[in-house]
């Protein structure tokens, strides 16, 4: 009796299998979505411009995680100078963003904020710091170089 | 009418395909044919549909699509907004700097970011990848290079988080 040579080859498994290893790709390697932080910086000769400059909230970050406030180009009497002490994870996240918002709510005319942080601080850090800022509709977030 | 119905649906190339199965006597005429257009058609529809979805979900994305080095982790942020239009990359890796992927020294920064803002009479944006652990000393020499360059807008890039 002859035997049958012909054979159907079943590839549905395999297009199977790559069809979930292309699933699998495509949800692990390409959905990650980037967004931007905006900052206006000071170019040129802005600074000696003689414009009077608007009121401007400062916000220093030390490297252990210490945050100095201050107001800047204020009336007298609303001028503040306070400092957040860090706790044992680094920033004090909520006594921050409790500061800020109580701040804005007081002077919703405040829109500019400077970044001043420390050689050693954490860009992260810096980061969140702007994002905060952002979150309470602070426009006009800049960095300071370091001094 | 029954018969007829039957005998319809057996030589139905659709159902051969569904299947795949030599369901013709054997020495009846053209079975080898039928058995050629046997398609799996299932692993196609597969194929297709994920091809779909990836179109849907890029689509409505409506972002650009930026290439990030898989050796920085970018830091995360609530209020991130989306990057809508191409713009010029400066990665910071390790103590490097990178525009545009070519690699450039921290000397020749201000003059290689004077050179792009003078390609372009728009204000000039400057996208900023860098790792979330590195130090703010190395972030320093790229704000002052783009300040003396006179690029005014820097926008640091980062994984939105909602």
């Amino acid at each position: 009796m002859k035997k049958d040579l012909n054979f159907e080859l079943n590839i549905l498994p395999v297009l199977d299998i790559l069809s979930v290893l292309i699933c699998f790709l495509l949800l692990t390697a390409i959905w990650m979505h980037v967004g931007t932080i905006d900052t206006k910086q000071a170019i040129g000769d802005n600074a000696i411009s003689g414009e009077k400059n608007p009121p401007s909230l400062w916000v220093t970050l030390a490297k252990d995680g210490s945050i100095q406030l201050s107001l800047r180009d204020v009336p007298k009497a609303n001028s503040l100078e306070e400092s957040i002490s860090k706790i044992s994870t680094g920033i004090n996240w909520s006594v921050f963003s409790s500061k800020i918002q109580t701040l804005k709510e007081q002077m919703p005319e405040l829109r500019t904020t400077v970044v001043r942080p420390e050689a050693q601080t954490s860009y992260g850090d810096v980061i969140r710091v702007m994002d905060q800022l952002k979150k309470y509709q602070f426009e006009g977030v800049g960095l300071s170089p370091l001094g | 009418m029954r018969k007829s119905a039957l005998v319809s649906l057996r030589k139905s190339p659709l159902l051969a395909a569904m299947s795949l199965k030599d369901t013709s006597k054997r020495g009846e005429k053209g079975a080898s044919k039928e058995l050629a257009l046997a398609l799996p058609l299932t692993s196609l529809i597969d194929a297709f549909c994920i091809i779909v979805i990836y179109l849907l979900i890029g689509t409505q994305s409506g972002g650009v699509e930026t290439p990030v080095s898989a050796k920085i982790a970018l830091p995360n942020a609530e209020n991130g907004i989306t990057v809508d239009k191409e713009i010029a990359t400066l990665r910071i890796e390790r103590g490097s700097y990178f525009l545009d992927d070519k690699m450039i020294s921290k000397d020749s920064l201000t003059e290689k970011l004077a050179a792009l803002k003078g390609k372009s009479p728009q204000s000039v944006e400057l996208m900023i990848q860098a790792d979330t652990n590195m130090e703010y000393a190395d972030l320093d020499p790229l704000l002052r290079a783009s300040s003396e360059a006179g690029i005014e807008t820097l926008r640091f890039a980062v994984v939105p988080t909602r």
